[in-house]
């Protein structure tokens, strides 16, 4: 059997670009100072449910308001995953745990509140119609309520008058709709001119398989999405005033 | 059928291992012998989505497809071909519809093998449309709509049959998104190998009725799914190391197939089909640097070295500079069958084959685990436990961390990432239950509670 040193044929570049420093390193230079705070930000980072909610329950004790503490203490340590997912330093599976354990803080400070929480928007997810390749579907619309959104999640394979209906009821300021298979993901056409015919222009993020962005680009309401963490970027940015056109300025890549 | 478990590996050395040799080949279609010392271009299309509205504009569209595909095989002189015909679901999901697609290509098929002598063979790979939007039903209508479908296209023109079966994907998902190797055991090594068990005995009966060839699933919704979201070196979504120990179990997955009748060869997206291929002496069907039209490749060469078919994985049916996406994906994949073909003539069919393995063997923790010699390896432990599921597909990840770790003292490169994640996965399944039935007792607790899509009955648990 014939084996070589492989180096003048090819370069792991994850290799190459890893940072010397481990990711615990690295959250400790952006959590947060306060101590109460910290606890929380820490056990969010961790993905430890239970450690979220016994750190909740001492900060709220130590007569800190519940809501708020879901943006300044939850979303301040999903603030550090996300960063660090960003640098290449986090994973998947690890933003998944965080997410959750976040979200699971997120109903522990509302059950402890006697005040109502206002999400950052109203997103809703789905799979397009004749597809049960759901996920993608499922990571994004963890990411989206780890960034502090409501997501209506209409699940898969789901048909387009579903979509527009939800649409029109709950009015979102966005869609966030998946497709793995070329021969499905042209529901995502219809849904388009069913929402212009309806005069909503609200955009329809797609991503997912074979959707391209060449595809995604030939219909108005369209803007197209390769990685599942941008869609959270998204939502920020629909919230921060970006108009379809300028949103595919920033995140059409290709 | 019966089910009869491998207990020894049908290769002697991984030495013979060679692409277009196979210890059993497989004689099928117009005059086609798989893995009798040749290898052939396996052309695999989607059509256009406007085409599938009805029965009539979905023939004619495939009618166009083989038509184009025959022509340049041809026109460029190519000896053999095979066509996948992967059905969207309406085929499948009226029976008749693929019937008469497989009718209407296997009549163009059979003009070219006539005029021409070229040699061929048509596989249709009937959709899995056993899940819905509220659930996944693995033994009802649908199941009887998808075996419906096999007896359409096995007596209509078929000459092979295959699918790729979904059971345990729906508890896969959630694990491989939490890093979660019981999940990962469970849903590949236990629900996967019973679903594949249970409908390949069907499969096979119908191709034995129909005088078709039954030819083989793939884990394609669950290694391939580990090893896209885990995506190229600098995708940072899901350890390549973790994803390499799904493919080692999903070979035991896989293997079922075999075990309850089929014969290859197996399907094109089966990465683990090297180590298939060691244990059953069956060809394969691969894909790799001419699948780029479908996904990108961290081992696009090394997945030629020990293949029989040669396949693009799937394209669009559309105009391309060169021609048709088919006629210029089929002429790209056959072009690679030729200079293999001629590495064999030639007497240097080994050296090729080292030559194209070695290229990647060092470029992802995967292409390390699937080349041919640690292929053989993770057969050797799924056959060292023949009638037990669980440990045979414990031991094959076992066996995947320590080959990545071992690796790492050579020129195996691994990410302190890497490192971490293969050291988690291996303490994690070291730490899993002794036996089997405890094991699944466990899971069908863990898992019936966390996974609401998941019914235990869909896999006779």
């Amino acid at each position: 059997m014939i084996d070589i040193n492989p180096k003048n044929i090819l370069i792991r570049y994850n290799i190459l670009v890893e940072s010397d420093m481990t990711p615990e390193e690295v959250a400790e230079q952006l959590y947060p100072t306060d101590p109460h705070i910290l606890q929380v930000a820490k056990a969010v980072f961790e993905g430890d449910e239970d450690e979220v909610v016994a750190a909740l329950q001492n900060t709220i004790d130590s007569g800190v308001d519940p809501l708020s503490l879901i943006n300044d203490a939850l979303m301040a340590g999903m603030e550090v995953v996300s960063t660090l997912y960003d640098y290449g330093l986090l994973y998947l599976p690890d933003v998944i745990i965080s997410a959750q354990a976040m979200i699971e803080g997120i109903e522990y400070c509302k059950e402890q509140s006697k005040q109502t929480h206002e999400s950052k928007g109203k997103i809703i997810s789905y799979v397009v119609e004749g597809d049960i390749h759901d996920i993608g579907k499922k990571i994004v619309t963890v990411l989206l309520r780890a960034n502090g959104y409501e997501v209506i999640d209409l699940g898969k394979d789901v048909p387009v008058e579903e979509v527009v209906a939800a649409v029109k009821k709950e009015k979102p300021i966005m869609l966030s709709g998946t497709a793995l298979m070329t021969t499905t993901m042209h529901a995502f056409k219809d849904v388009n001119s069913r929402l212009l015919a309806s005069d909503i222009n609200v955009p329809v993020v797609c991503g997912g398989g074979a959707v391209t962005q060449d595809f995604v680009s030939d219909y108005d309401l369209g803007v197209y999405c390769e990685e599942a963490a941008d869609v959270p970027k998204i939502a920020d940015s629909i919230l921060q005033g970006l108009d379809i056109r300028k949103l595919r300025d920033t995140f059409h890549k290709h | 059928m019966s089910v009869k478990r491998y207990s020894s590996m049908e290769y002697d050395n991984f030495e013979d291992l060679l692409f277009g040799h196979s210890k059993y080949p497989v004689k099928t279609g117009l005059g086609l012998e798989i893995g009798a010392g040749y290898t052939t271009a396996e052309i695999n299309y989607a059509p256009r989505p406007d085409a599938a509205k009805n029965k009539a504009t979905l023939v004619n569209e495939y009618e166009r497809i083989t038509r184009d595909i025959m022509e340049r095989m041809v026109q460029v002189g190519f000896p053999s071909v095979v066509l996948e015909t992967e059905h969207v679901q309406q085929m499948t999901n009226n029976p008749t519809w693929g019937g008469e697609v497989a009718t209407a290509q296997k009549a163009i098929m059979e003009k070219y093998h006539d005029e021409y002598g070229i040699k061929c063979a048509l596989r249709h790979t009937v959709g899995d449309i056993r899940g819905d939007r509220e659930s996944i039903d693995l033994r009802g209508d649908a199941y009887s709509r998808i075996l419906e479908s096999f007896e359409q296209v096995a007596s209509s023109g078929a000459d092979m049959l295959s699918i790729e079966s979904l059971g345990g994907k729906e508890v896969f998902d959630h694990a491989i998104l939490r890093n979660d190797m019981r999940g990962v055991v469970f849903s590949v090594g236990i629900l996967g190998a019973l679903d594949v068990e249970y409908i390949w005995q069907d499969i096979c009966s119908i191709a034995k009725k129909n005088n078709v060839v039954a030819a083989g699933d793939t884990a394609c919704a669950q290694a391939n799914t580990a090893m896209f979201v885990a995506g190229g070196l600098l995708d940072f979504k899901l350890s390549h190391s973790v994803a390499s120990v799904v493919r080692a179990i999903s070979a035991s997955r896989s293997l079922a197939a075999y075990e309850a009748g089929a014969i290859g060869p197996g399907k094109d997206c089966g990465y683990e089909n090297n180590i298939i291929k060691a244990i059953t002496g069956y060809p394969i069907s691969q894909e790799g640097k001419g699948s780029t039209c479908a996904h990108s490749d961290l081992m696009g060469n090394m997945a030629m070295q020990c293949c029989d078919l040669w396949s693009n994985e799937s394209v669009e049916y559309r105009g391309d500079f060169g021609g048709t996406t088919v006629q210029c994906w089929g002429e790209n994949l056959s072009y690679d069958c030729s200079m293999m073909n001629t590495a064999l003539e030639a007497g240097v069919g080994k050296t090729l084959r080292d030559v194209l393995m070695v290229s990647d063997r060092y470029r992802d923790p995967q292409a390390f685990i699937l080349s041919y010699d640690n292929a053989y390896r993770i057969g050797e432990v799924i056959t060292a436990h023949p009638d037990d599921l669980y440990l045979r597909a414990k031991e094959a990840g076992m066996k995947a961390c320590e080959l990545i770790e071992s690796g790492s003292a050579g020129f195996l490169e691994l990410s302190k990432f890497e490192k971490a994640t293969i050291k988690k996965a291996q303490n994690d399944l070291k730490s899993l239950d002794e036996n089997m039935e405890s094991f699944i007792d466990n899971c069908l607790d863990i898992y019936s509670s966390e996974v609401d899509t998941f019914n235990p009955s869909n896999y006779g648990l």
